[in-house]
């Protein structure tokens, strides 16, 4: 009865509904827009970031990130690559062995990263192979060369099939030196790596370092990066705990999450400023429907109807009145999606430019996590609600013999 | 014997005590048994409609109380005198009484789903009450879609519908042309008549007047007389 006299009630003034549930359609499918871009891009840069760094998750040694030596790496384990491999969230798996070394090419030597990489598995996650800007790319494990950051090369000022030497600390305190070809550079968005990675076939590396079959870390790719503490806790439980660390990128490189975070601040401004905005009007609606309907209401009250009842009937108008514009929203809201992850948006001109020099793909894809919708509908909701209590507050205050002279 | 229903006793109502104080009535003492059709007349401003009010719960009186069928409503508390009208007394106003986006049958039926009673038995019901006011053929319209007279007659079937012992109506027929006025005041003698539910109007309308049996007259606040009359 109550929710059929709030339907009712809600279509007596068509005009004045449809123009509140039409601005809060707005606000809805802008927010939507909005999230689901800005979520779009950090899920990009995230990947773009993480697939030629950390990983997503990223599986070490007990005690390895906290002491990151070489001593605190592990036996190469096929029972772990399966275990990983038969998650259906996971799509690759990346092993690695990560040192740093001296780099010196004739009177130029540099601290460097040493990534020791299988390369056709990078290849599949990262196309690092498409980031060779001279030379080529390592083929195989057992390849006797390496590929250099971009950055790094002109530092120590050296070319494509020059020879490179590097000089660090082996597996339990042996030393470490060899020299390797330079087969090809890459250019790498992150600075940062540009300027001081050498890319160098897997078995080369545990070989230099005398670490035959062993791995600082193994780097998982997942579907969906949503999965992310879903899919750690699944394999905290699922791997020998007591031998190996589960990390995640945000453990690993809190800066790029602290970065996200504050960025998000702004938007969550905005959105906020913008139901803000939606909430007068459908304040002003609700009181209306109070003061326009004071007789009636006074009425129904003389004949017993209880004022919590009718409070009740003017939350569910609020609420209505809301979801239909919140619907439609989220409805044209999913549309503008699905029409753009069928037609992402490329870029061009310097946008393009700007995007690639930092490594991350010049497309802008926009996300359709069910996360979007479900806030977008959840902040109506509870706007909808919280806007109901001042005019619930005057019909609880309603005087019955005020009211129905009104 | 008929028993009292309405038992009013020293009843006072000052407006605006604290500024300029209004007393709209005064000290009136008015015993009302059961089966009356009654009229509260007086001009403008007697004090008849806010003394309505306080029989009914609607309004509380400044002192006194209000005893109807054994209840002191006036020392009831807000929901039970809400639940109190609802089973015992039934209203009809002036005007726009009915809830305009529900049908005739749904305005009577309103007050049963209050009451939560089933449907089966609550459709069956409203169509006898609607029937007992000549309106069977409008169930279905909406009061935008009757006429002033229909819609007072849709009212006094939505008063009848808890079957209560009470109806106050306030100027019910100040709206409605004579033949309308005529049908209604019929249709409340009936009732008054062969179903023995009290009746009090506030009312300087003659025509209702003329067909109650006991006028009672309100001059500033005070009961002026009171006298029972053979209705014409």
């Amino acid at each position: 009865m109550l929710l059929k006299l709030a339907w009712l009630n809600i279509w007596r003034n068509k005009r004045r509904t449809i123009i509140t549930a039409t601005s809060v359609f707005f606000a809805v499918l802008l927010a939507i827009i909005f999230r689901s871009l800005t979520d779009g891009v950090y899920d990009n840069m995230i990947h773009n970031v993480v697939s030629y760094s950390s990983g997503y998750l990223q599986i070490h040694q007990k005690g390895y990130w906290d002491e990151q030596s070489i001593d605190n790496t592990f036996e190469e384990d096929n029972q772990l690559y399966e275990e990983l491999l038969k998650n259906p969230k996971v799509t690759h798996i990346m092993p690695r062995l990560e040192t740093f070394a001296l780099a010196s090419y004739s009177e130029k030597t540099k601290g460097v990263l040493v990534l020791g990489i299988d390369p056709d598995k990078e290849k599949e996650v990262n196309n690092l192979h498409e980031k060779i800007v001279a030379g080529e790319y390592i083929e195989g494990i057992n390849d006797n060369a390496v590929v250099l950051g971009e950055g790094l090369a002109s530092q120590l000022k050296l070319k494509v099939n020059d020879t490179l030497v590097l000089l660090g600390q082996g597996y339990h305190a042996s030393s470490a030196a060899a020299k390797f070809r330079v087969k090809g550079l890459v250019k790498l968005g992150a600075i940062e790596l540009n300027n001081n990675v050498v890319y160098m076939p897997l078995q080369q590396s545990q070989a230099m370092h005398g670490a035959e079959n062993r791995l600082t870390s193994v780097s998982v790719m997942l579907d969906k990066a949503s999965n992310l503490e879903d899919l750690k806790h699944t394999l905290l439980k699922s791997i020998d705990a007591d031998k190996y660390e589960v990390m995640s990128w945000k453990e690993m490189m809190p800066e790029m999450d602290q970065f996200i975070e504050a960025d998000s601040t702004g938007h969550y401004i905005i959105i906020g400023v913008l139901y803000f905005i939606i909430s007068f009007g459908l304040f002003g609606t609700l009181l209306m429907m109070v003061f326009e309907r004071k007789h009636e209401l006074g009425i129904l009250i003389a004949i017993g109807m209880k004022k919590r009842l009718l409070a009740l009937v003017l939350l569910l108008e609020s609420i209505m009145i809301s979801l239909i514009g919140c619907f439609t929203g989220v409805i044209a809201g999913i549309l503008f999606i699905k029409w753009f992850t069928i037609h992402p948006i490329h870029l061009t001109g310097d946008l393009k430019q700007v995007y690639e020099d930092y490594g991350i793909e010049s497309i802008i894809y926009l996300s359709s996590h069910e996360k979007i919708f479900i806030v977008q509908t959840l902040i109506v909701l509870i706007l909808s609600i919280l806007l109901a209590f001042y005019p619930g507050y005057k019909v609880m205050k309603l005087k019955p013999v005020e009211a129905i002279n009104s | 014997m008929a028993q009292t229903i309405i038992d009013a006793h020293n009843v006072s109502k000052t407006f605006n005590p604290k500024t300029v104080p209004v007393h709209a009535v005064q000290n009136v003492h008015v015993h009302i048994e059961e089966g009356e059709f009654v009229a509260l007349v007086g001009p403008s401003g007697s004090g008849k409609s806010t003394l309505l009010n306080m029989m009914g719960g609607l309004d509380e009186p400044t002192a006194g109380s209000v005893i109807i069928d054994g209840v002191e409503i006036t020392e009831l508390s807000e929901n039970k005198l809400i639940d109190f009208r609802l089973h015992n007394i039934g209203f009809v106003f002036q005007s726009f009484n009915l809830i305009p986006v529900l049908t005739a049958k749904e305005n009577v039926g309103f007050v049963l789903q209050l009451q939560h009673m089933p449907k089966a038995e609550r459709e069956k019901r409203v169509l006898t009450l609607l029937e007992e006011v000549g309106l069977e053929d409008k169930i279905n319209s909406k009061p935008g879609e009757l006429s002033g007279g229909q819609q007072q007659r849709v009212a006094v079937a939505r008063a009848l519908a808890s079957k209560p012992k009470i109806i106050l109506a306030d100027e019910p027929t100040a709206n409605l042309d004579s033949k309308s006025a005529a049908n209604l005041l019929d249709i409340m003698a009936k009732l008054n008549k062969e179903e023995k539910i009290t009746f009090l109007f506030s009312t300087h309308d003659q025509r209702v007047i003329k067909k109650a049996r006991r006028v009672i007259t309100l001059v500033d606040g005070k009961v002026a007389s009171d006298v029972q009359q053979i209705p014409s």
